[in-house]
Formats: structure tokens, sequence, C-alpha cells
């Protein structure tokens, strides 16, 4: 579904990827794991598209189009959904104006009838259901005045009605409490399916204990460092990233 | 002499001789008083960023010169989305083919300034005095006045449906100027919504005067939404007097033409009196709009809330100057002012002034001012649920400015101005 050949990117003059090499199956789901500063967060927004980095090598192909030469939002519509780490506040944007909206746009670029507002409303209200999201915040702007716990939650819930090809999930567990982090698990649980890819990026394990990857990936000054399966993230939890050669603020340690 | 006021002089000269010895004096003495202050130009402080030059180059006829408004047929506008009551202007005239009063009740008294004998015309212009005298545009309204409204509410009366008035620029090269004066007895109460629409490409020039007296405890809401053509010129200006109680709201759209000109004067003059006033202005490429407010705070315990927020594109400019005045003896006088604008392109220009004279010390007084661009992380967070740039950048600019229409009281009016701001994305109205 996706495969990342020697991606470099840089944010301004600094160069922050320098060469990851990533292939993710459908039907997988992939953490990828490091500390701060270590490209993470980059990573997910040259997949979404955000302008601030700037490709500067290598490719990514997703279902075999080149996804960094689609618009952000063809991304979107081809599948491809980013849950932000900080969700923004939009003020005078309507959040069942937005479901709705996206839903349509993705809709039409499949070439299927649009929503009507029944159908639409009815598919939303069961999403929210599963999400343990009250109703109002259908009729409030897109995240304002939400907590942190309720943006993450409505970043899953955009996601359950999106139902995307490939989730990346950009440190959904930060900020939340063991029983918001246990709805939006559940959220992201749901989806799993043997057609959908999910790339987890996450500074903690803790997020893993309740959505189960089949790959763990250790991201690091700008590249993958090692890779492996559920184990290795415990590993991670235990040894911190010291020992991947790491010369990010947990305190380096040169091998 | 320029060509603009050559042939103001020549409207003014024959729509004299039309008139009585009274009439003919008042319109010499505003005539006169209008030379007296002089064409605007940018040299003077209250126009510095507000340069006339295309307007002075103009030769505009008065209607009342051929007395054959509307002539052209209906106005663009599509009248049945203007409900009853509704009163309709064209090219300054009034329409009373046009007009339906229907709905309006007893206590609500119109009449029309061409109806009124020589001494009913000198006390209307007697009460628009203090109207007339916020700028030059005022004088001239005196000395070239074609028809005039005098709307009269009686203590206690509440219209319950907003009165319409519909002000069409129907005729290219024309000018038009009209008057309104609204008297809102005691405890009485009224939504008057005001379209300013233009049906033609070529040059129009639209001065109306407004005034406004609230007795005690009237409670009276104005919506004017101006949406005239590309080369229309608007100057307009409402002076509004507030007693003990009254409750005034003011919400000003100015949204197309290639000049307009707002002064906005509202006098809180017994205590416990209430004002709200609010705006939009957008331009795009060429076009400029200038909003001069004032807001006088003569008693204790009176509250002002005022927000304006603008959308620039293009070489468009606008000005806004909020003048905020507490006297000496206004204690306790709560008063907010804000004035945010958005900034669409690099060429855009906005000179945003506010002007706080607080004389009495036991106040709270705030003011702010933002100048910014569309929110790049906003934009980028809608494209990544699959709306389109451009319909992500509309979003984003309706949001700008959504909390000034939804702060409108009347539904259908909010309703109303909702779509007229938001064109395809009015669904995200409802927030």
């Amino acid at each position: 579904m996706l495969s990342i050949r020697n991606l470099q990117a840089s944010v301004g003059d600094k160069p922050i990827l320098k060469g990851i090499n990533l292939d993710v199956k459908a039907g997988e789901v992939h953490a990828i794991m490091g500390p701060n500063g270590s490209g993470k967060s980059t990573l997910s927004n040259v997949l979404a598209g955000r302008e601030n980095a700037t490709v500067t090598g290598g490719s990514v192909t997703y279902q075999g189009k080149d996804l960094l030469a689609l618009a952000v939002e063809e991304r979107a519509r081809e599948g491809v959904f980013l849950a932000f780490q900080y969700p923004v506040e939009i003020p005078g944007v309507g959040n069942v104006y937005l479901l709705k909206a996206a839903l349509n746009a993705q809709r039409k670029h499949r070439g299927l009838p649009e929503l009507d507002a029944m159908d639409f409303l009815a598919l939303v209200k069961d999403k929210m259901k599963l999400m343990e999201m009250n109703e109002s915040m259908l009729y409030r702007a897109v995240n304002e005045g939400f907590s942190g716990g309720e943006k993450k939650r409505n970043e899953i819930l955009q996601m359950v009605v999106l139902e995307p090809c490939l989730a990346i999930l950009d440190e959904t567990d930060s900020g939340l409490d063991i029983d918001a982090l246990k709805v939006v698990s559940h959220g992201v649980n749901s989806l799993r399916s043997p057609d959908r890819a999910m790339i987890l990026v996450t500074h903690y394990q803790r997020l893993l204990d309740y959505i189960k990857p089949d790959f763990v990936h250790v991201l690091s000054d700008g590249r993958i460092q090692r890779s492996g399966g559920p184990e290795l993230a415990l590993e991670l939890e235990r040894e911190g990233y010291a020992w991947v050669g790491d010369a990010g603020n947990e305190g380096a340690v040169t091998p | 002499m320029n060509p603009f006021l050559t042939q103001c002089r020549a409207s003014f000269e024959a729509q004299a001789t039309l008139e009585g010895a009274v009439g003919r004096e008042r319109r010499q003495a505003e005539w006169t008083r209008f030379e007296a202050l002089g064409w605007p130009t940018t040299r003077l402080e209250d126009w510095k960023y507000t340069a006339l030059s295309g307007l002075e180059k103009l030769s505009l006829h008065s209607t009342a010169e051929s007395r054959e408004a509307g002539k052209d047929g209906p106005p663009e506008l599509t009248l049945e989305e203007v409900p009853a009551p509704r009163l309709v202007f064209v090219d300054g005239l009034f329409q009373p083919a046009l007009s339906m009063l229907e709905g309006l009740p007893e206590g609500v008294h119109l009449r029309f300034w061409s109806e009124l004998d020589a001494p009913a015309r000198e006390r209307f212009a007697q009460k628009m005095v203090p109207a007339r005298s916020l700028t030059a545009f005022g004088a001239l309204n005196g000395a070239l006045v074609t028809e005039g409204i005098w709307i009269t509410v009686d203590a206690g009366c509440a219209l319950e449906i907003p009165l319409h008035l519909v002000k069409v620029s129907q005729t290219g090269q024309r000018m038009s100027h009209g008057a309104l004066l609204l008297e809102m007895g005691e405890d009485s109460e009224l939504v008057l919504q005001e379209h300013c629409v233009g049906n033609t490409d070529q040059p129009t020039h639209s001065n109306w005067v407004t005034a406004v007296e609230l007795a005690p405890r009237a409670r009276l809401t104005l919506v004017k939404v101006q949406k005239e053509g590309i080369l229309s010129y608007h100057t307009a200006a409402l002076h509004a007097l507030q007693r003990a109680g009254s409750r005034l709201q003011v919400f000003s759209f100015a949204l197309s033409g290639a000049l307009g000109r707002n002064d906005i004067t509202l006098r809180l003059i017994e205590p416990h009196a209430e004002c709200v006033l609010k705006g939009v202005y957008r331009v795009a490429d060429r076009a400029l709009q200038d909003f001069h407010t004032s807001i006088e705070h003569d008693s204790p315990h009176c509250t002002s809330d005022e927000c304006f927020k603008g959308v620039l594109d293009g070489t468009g400019k606008a000005v806004f100057n909020g003048r905020v005045r507490v006297a000496l003896d206004a204690q306790k006088t709560a008063s907010r002012q804000s004035n945010h604008n958005l900034l669409l392109s690099d060429k855009a220009e906005v000179n945003t002034k506010p002007q706080l004279e607080i004389l009495a010390d036991d106040v709270q007084c705030s003011h702010g001012t933002t100048v910014g661009q569309l929110d790049e992380e906003q934009w980028f967070y809608l494209r990544t649920r699959g709306i389109a740039a451009d319909l992500a950048r509309t979003l984003l600019i309706q949001a700008f400015t959504l909390e000034i229409s939804e702060a409108i009281p009347h539904a259908g009016v909010r309703a109303a101005v909702r779509r007229l701001l938001g064109g395809t994305t009015e669904e995200n109205g409802h927030v």
C-alpha cells in the first residue's frame, strides 16, 4: 500500500529525514517510535503534504501513485488520513459541516453519490456513540473550546467516519488520560481490517498496549535505526532510546 | 470646480427653483454650509486615506431633475426575496408600486418628505441637522435631497416582523440623496433592514442620511447591507440619540462598490442606554471602504459594544476610525471596541485607528486591533480532510466574519445576511 524509499526532507535549511525506507502493506499496523526531534512528526507531515517540510530526495508510492505529487486534499480523497498531534481550532466552521463536506468530497472523488442530510446524520450519530461523544459537539465549531481529550476523540471520530485506507496517527496518545485512551484506542481498533493500514507515531509504548502493532520501527536522527515486532517496543520502554544511537534529549550515548 | 461639483450646483439650483421660499432658503443654507466645509480632500484628517478623485471626475445627474426613476423596469434585486412590509426607493425616489405596506401596525406612521407642506419639511430638516452635520456630504444631502421618509413608532408599539427599506441605484450616471428620520417612542420596538443594491455597471452615487431618536426604553435594530454595483460610490451618515434605558443595535455590511464611506455617530445621552455597533467590510481590487464611527457616552451607566471586521483582497483598501468619547460625568461606562482585519493579498491596505477620549475615571473601556492573514494551519487542516484548497479558503474567510452576522438578533434577518455573506458555503452558517 505504501512504499517509502530513501525519503529525505528538510525543515528550513535543516535536514530532518535522512533516508527513510519503509513498506506498509494492507492490513498491517506499524508503530514508529523515537525520541523527540528524531523526525517522527516530520514524517507524518510529509506524508500528509504539509508545506513547511521540503522533500529533498527519495520517493513515496501509495497504491501505485506518486503520493508526493498529489495535493493535500487529493491525498485525503485517495484515503490518506492524518490524525493531528495538535488538532487546530477553527472558530466559525461547524464540526458537522466539516464532517459532511469531507465525507462527500471523498465520496464524489470515488464516484459515489453524496449522502443526504438524513443518512449522514444517522451515520455520524452511530460513530459518535462508538467514540462516547455527546451529540452537541457536532453543532460546535471545529475543536473550538474542546479539551485536549475531546480534540483527540474528534480526530478519531473524523477517521471512523471517513474510513481511510491509510491512517497516520501522530502522537494520538499524548494528553489523554487512561479512560480517554481506551475510547480512542477502541475507535482505532474498530477500523482495523485486512484492506486498511495504519501508522502509529508515538513516543511512548503506552498506546501500543491498546493498539497492538504488527511492526515497530525506531526512528532516530532521521533514519530508521531498528525494526522488529511488538517486543521491540517493550525493549524501548525498558531501556530508553539511548541505546539506539540517539543524540536527542533523552541523554546522548555514543554507541 | 470639479465636474462632480459643477453638476451638483446645477442640480441644487434646479431643485431650489421648484421650492417655495422656506424650502429654497433651507437648500441655500445647506449649500452654503457645504461650500464652507469644502470638498473633502486627503489633506483633511478625516479623509486622509480616502481619496475622492474617482468621484470628482463624474458628472452625475439627480433623479429629481427628470423624476423618471425606475423607468428601466424592476431592479435586479429579486424583490420577492424582500417580504412586506417594504419601502422601495429607486435612484432616490419612492416607488409606491414596488412597495408593500401591509403588515404595518397602526402605531407605525410613515410620512414622505415630498408630500409634506413647507413648515413640516422645515421641521423634518431641523431634525436632520445633527446627521447632516457629520460630513460635507450631509450638507450636500440637505441641498440636493430628493425624497425623505419620516417614520414614527408610537410608544409601546412593537413590530414583530422587520421593516425593509430597499434602496436601488438603478440608472447609471445618477446620484440619489435621500433622508430617513426614525423616531422611536417609549418602549417601542423595531427591526429595520436596509438593502442598498445596484442594477448598473455605470457609476452611481448614493448619499443617504439617517437620523434616529430613541425615547426611553425603545429598542431598535438597524441592519444595513450595502451591495451595489462595481462602480458605485456610497456615502452615508447615521446619527442616533439614545435616551434612558434604550437599546440600539446597528449592523452594517459593506460588501461591494468602488468606494464606500459610512459615518456613524451614536450618542448615549441618558443613563442605562446600550448600543451595539458591528460591521463587516469586504474589498477587492481598487475598492475602498471607510467606516468612521463615534460613540459618545454623555451619561453614566451606559454600555457600548463595537466590533468591525474587514476582509481585504487584491489592491483593496479599508479605513476604520473608531472614536469613543466618555464625558467627565459618564461614570460607570462600559465600552468595548475591536477591529480585526484579514489581509488576503500583499497589496491590500488597511488603516485602522482607535480613538479613545476618556474623561471619566470610573469606567471600563477596552479596545483592540489586529491585522493578520489566513491561518495556514487551519487551511492545511481543512485540506487534510479532503476540502478543496479554494473552498477551504472561502470557508475560513466566511468563518472570520460569521460572528458579526450571527449576532443579529432577528433570525430571519440573520439568515438573509448569512446568505449574502456566504455564497456557496451558506450551509456552514449553522454552527
